[in-house]
């Protein structure tokens, strides 16, 4: 069986049944293109009269938009009555298709769920294909509310009694998705609020610094956190009412009293050397094997040349000169005796632990012993399981032993603590949740007032006062570049190759022109600033490629759209966009002619020329 | 029972089980070829194989209880009479199984065709928020395809007798292309402006279409100190697709044109069904000089029916019911979950025979 419906037999099914007109909702663009090539081969073809209908549809619609009148697709619309709307087509021809559609001369159009929300045309049928859609590179099963936008398109009003929404299966389909989809309330809407560096700069120059919490506490985001807040407080209460029977006692504040008592009573001395399993003796005497101690062990005598603990040994441990001249490491513990007899020892880093004048020294000196030596009287303090007298002290200061409401302490604190300790998180919460967005926006203030846009006392700077005018993504970066004189004598096709680097964010690959040297350098040091950028703003891809169909598109006037499209693999709906985004940024630039009059009359030059074409078409 | 044994029961049972099994514990993305799936289904149930065990079994036997019924008709031409038996069956959801028959195709595809042409009547939700937008801020939530645009224009219309500016936005410069082409047809093209972002189309018109963008930008202008005559008369703003306040990137342009929109001016928010628009309505109203009113239904005013249509060309319904069985999603029609499963087991790799 195949994977899914071949797309002839599918619109052949629809039409059997006629469900149609239809929309088809394809995976990806591909997915569509491929679908309308395998109606090359198919022998259905439309009778003559509808394709005439839609042979004027489409006349009237060349006419306004000239640039689709040779476009490649619209034999093959015409003979098979059905079409392909995606973001990888140019708007006007997106608008023939829907109008196309709206006359009814299709049967079937194949679109891609991505841009469900963009596709603004009924039909009797949509297909459902898939139960995920590709969200910022990755497949996220399809929301219902996503579902019923897309079921939504099916029946026109005045047109069907009824509309279907068909499903059928692919490999990408989970149907448990889809039905929840159709059967299921969609899903509540969040709030997205952001505060953003043009945001931040506008409110400041219309509002003073202190009205800026009232603004934000207007938003949604704020209304949101409220309602959050809100529950807490009703829990708050609950826990209140809970706490009422832990009231005041004997002390006002019982339970921090107890908890303090209770800490001191167990309290245990801290980890002791003890722990490390040496008796309190070797403690004692290893402070006296300093190097240069003469020191007893089982067999013969011997002198320390240095001492250390390691994690390895379980007790500390010395290296010990013995006769003979021979380095033994030795436990503390196996050291029997410690004498009163200390030498001079020099000494060194690594084995032998001491210079070569003082080893022969000191190995003379040991066969040069007397056979008895005196100990050291060494005192072994016994260990003792007494608490501190810290603690003892303070144990005494508490009234708790001897307090009538002893008892009852000790045996609601456990509850009560816990119930306090929830109340004070709660409280916690309850500001932050309040004071969050300020709390943002104050972070915002800052980087702004360490790049100079602001005052220390939160007024626009001469720098802030343009600045805001930039309200696009990647403002920062750009607004510095500004006062980099990064674009100083940069010519519009340049300027708009890095704007068009800083606007486009799709990670596409393909196949592109060259880039220009000015460009590439201009980009290298765009690529710098906003690398050094990157803990205030997030830097954008910069793709030098994609810059290079821009710059094209403005340096060679006599470049024609299909020329254009011919020197890259991106789809013409996508350079359309790239260019239509970059057209937004630029004018962006323009708005600074009071200021930087030469950027801004270097933007609009780069407008003039970018506007031609497919893209004077459309506002 | 040991991890061996559970694994040779579950080597066999058929996928379509496996597959059901993996709801909730393996992703969807991995459920490729039956010996992965159990390796993986044993793997993320390490820590709770008696769970796994005794959802197998339940499995097993739900499937037992259903001896293999709903022999595939022969043909789908002639209705069904009488329709499939109701199913006895244990249900897997906890809903009250619906003793009504299933519908059949040709029920289900009653109805097909093209009402005769009717004098417009407006809907009730639509006549109920042309009559609030008369004093105060509106919030619209309908489903997709009930007829917003015509609120939005008698709106506008209203707007404009009392010599008010209209401003109308849109997320998307398509739609509103879409939207300027529409207006200008209704309007007349003198009356209608479009202002995108480097581009002034008529821009003194008493209807206004621009990006949510292009209007944040203007209120911003306009409280920086710059004077904008269009905002003096400002009696109108129509947010469309307003459910973009969600939208990751974009959203809080909506918040923050909402915010700073002049109080003269009413607020019409257009919406898709959302699962709160109280809240929305409820901010409102707690922001604006006026309390907010919400409009929301939920009834299409196109029924839909939900369909599957297999790969071999087989058409049936997706649901028990002709209509959407709303709240009900385990209620499907049993030809089309027999389809659906058969699809399943063929298709995925290890269904597939053996090269």
């Amino acid at each position: 069986m195949p994977p899914s419906i071949h797309p002839v037999d599918l619109i052949a099914a629809l039409r059997e049944k006629s469900l149609t007109p239809a929309i088809v909702f394809l995976t990806s663009r591909r997915a569509c293109d491929e679908a309308m090539e395998a109606f090359d081969h198919a022998r259905t073809v439309l009778p003559p009269e509808r394709q005439e209908a839609i042979a004027t549809a489409l006349e009237r619609v060349i006419a306004q938009y000239p640039s689709i009148a040779e476009h490649p697709l619209i034999p093959t619309v015409q003979r098979i009555g059905v079409a392909a709307h995606h973001a990888g087509h140019l708007p006007s021809w997106k608008i023939a298709i829907e109008e196309l559609m709206r006359q009814g001369c299709l049967d079937a159009v194949f679109a891609t769920t991505t841009l469900a929300a963009g596709v603004d045309f009924p039909a009797r049928t949509v297909v459902i294909t898939q139960s995920s859609i590709r969200k910022a590179r990755d497949f996220m099963d399809l929301t219902i509310g996503e579902v019923q936008q897309i079921a939504g398109r099916a029946g026109r009003r005045g047109k069907d009694y009824v509309g279907f929404a068909v499903v059928t299966p692919s490999p990408y389909i989970d149907l448990h998705v889809l039905t929840k989809g159709f059967t299921g309330n969609p899903e509540a809407i969040d709030s997205q609020f952001t505060i953003s560096y043009p945001m931040v700069l506008n409110l400041l120059k219309a509002h003073p610094h202190e009205q800026i919490q009232a603004i934000l506490a207007k938003s949604f985001a704020q209304f949101q956190l409220n309602q959050r807040a809100n529950v807490l407080e009703g829990k708050l209460d609950v826990l209140h009412t809970q706490m009422e029977p832990f009231g005041p006692r004997v002390c006002t504040d019982w339970i921090t009293q107890w908890h303090t008592f209770d800490q001191a009573r167990r309290q245990k001395p801290h980890r002791h050397q003890t722990a490390r399993h040496e008796s309190p003796e070797v403690t004692a005497r290893f402070h006296f094997m300093t190097p240069g101690r003469v020191v007893g062990l089982n067999k013969g005598r011997g002198i320390v040349l240095r001492q250390y603990r390691s994690k390895g040994q379980k007790s500390p441990m010395v290296t010990v000169l013995r006769a003979g001249g021979a380095i033994t490491e030795s436990p503390a513990g196996t050291v029997t005796d410690v004498f009163d007899r200390l030498f001079e020892c020099a000494e060194q880093q690594g084995y032998p632990w001491c210079t070569s004048e003082s080893f022969d020294e000191l190995l003379y000196q040991l066969t040069e012993l007397p056979t008895r030596l005196p100990l050291l009287p060494i005192l072994v303090s016994k260990e003792s399981d007494l608490i501190p007298d810290a603690i003892v002290q303070s144990l005494g200061d508490f009234p708790c032993p001897s307090c009538s409401s002893r008892p009852a302490c000790q045996k609601d604190y456990l509850v009560a603590s816990r119930l306090r300790q929830e109340q004070q998180r709660h409280i916690k919460s309850i500001q932050a949740l309040r004071t969050s967005l300020w709390h943002r926006f104050q972070e915002r203030i800052d980087v702004l007032q360490k790049f100079g846009y602001l005052s220390p006392a939160s007024h626009l700077t001469d720098d802030g006062e343009w600045a805001r005018l930039i309200r696009i993504d990647h403002s920062l970066l750009i607004t510095e570049l500004i006062r980099a004189e990064a674009f100083a004598g940069a010519d519009p096709a340049v300027l708009t190759g890095v704007m068009a680097s800083i606007a486009h964010d799709d990670d596409r690959p393909g196949a592109f022109p060259r880039v220009s040297t000015g460009l590439s350098s201009l980009l290298g040091q765009v690529r710098k600033l906003a690398e050094s950028l990157s803990p205030y703003e997030d830097p954008p891809l910069l793709r030098a490629d994609i810059a290079a169909v821009a710059e094209r598109w403005v340096s060679d006037p006599g470049l024609t759209w299909i020329g254009l499209c011919r020197s890259t693999t991106m789809a013409e709906g996508d350079i359309y966009r790239l260019l239509a985004r970059t057209l937004e940024f630029l004018s962006q630039l323009h708005t600074l002619r009071a200021t930087h009059p030469g950027l801004a009359d270097s933007a609009s030059r780069a407008i003039d020329l970018i506007r031609r074409g497919v893209l004077e078409e459309l506002p | 029972m040991t991890t061996d044994e559970l694994q040779q029961l579950l080597a066999q049972q058929p996928i379509a089980v496996l597959h059901r099994l993996a709801r909730g514990r393996v992703h969807r993305h991995f459920r490729a070829g039956k010996r992965r799936l159990i390796e993986l289904l044993l793997q993320h149930s390490s820590q709770n194989l008696a769970g796994l065990e005794s959802d197998l079994q339940a499995l097993i036997g739900e499937r037992q209880a259903q001896p293999q019924s709903t022999p595939a008709p022969a043909r789908q031409t002639a209705p069904r009479h009488p329709a499939p038996p109701p199913n006895r069956r244990p249900h897997r959801t906890h809903e009250p199984e619906s003793t009504e028959p299933s519908v059949s195709l040709a029920a289900w595809l009653e109805g097909l065709g093209v009402p005769s042409p009717q004098p417009f009547v407006p809907d009730p939700w639509q006549v109920e928020a042309l009559a609030g937008l008369a004093e105060t801020d509106v919030v619209v939530s309908v489903p997709t395809g009930s007829g917003k645009t015509y609120v939005a224009v008698e709106a506008a219309r209203r707007a404009m007798d009392e010599n008010r500016t209209v401003i109308y936005t849109s997320p998307l410069k398509a739609l509103s292309n879409t939207k300027f082409t529409e207006f200008s047809k209704i309007f007349g093209s003198d009356r209608v402006g479009i202002l995108t972002g480097d581009r002034q189309d008529n821009s003194q018109a008493p209807i206004l279409i621009m990006t949510t963008e292009i209007l944040r930008n203007l209120l911003y202008d306009a409280a920086g100190g710059e004077i904008d005559v269009r905002l003096d008369t400002l009696g109108l703003v129509i947010l469309d697709e307003s459910q973009y306040l969600a939208d990751p990137e974009r959203g809080v342009v909506w918040e923050e044109t909402i915010i700073f929109c002049p109080s003269q001016a009413k607020l019409l928010l257009l919406s898709a069904s959302i699962g709160n628009p109280q809240d929305i309505a409820d901010w409102l109203t707690s922001i604006r000089p006026s309390p907010c009113r919400l409009v929301r239904h939920s009834k299409r005013t196109v029924p839909l029916r939900a369909g599957y249509l297999h790969p071999n060309g087989k058409l049936t319904p997706l649901f028990r019911t002709a209509g959407i069985p709303y709240g009900h999603p385990g209620q499907l029609h049993p030809e089309a979950k027999r389809l659906f499963l058969e699809y399943e087991e063929d298709t995925l790799p290890s269904g597939r025979p053996r090269r």
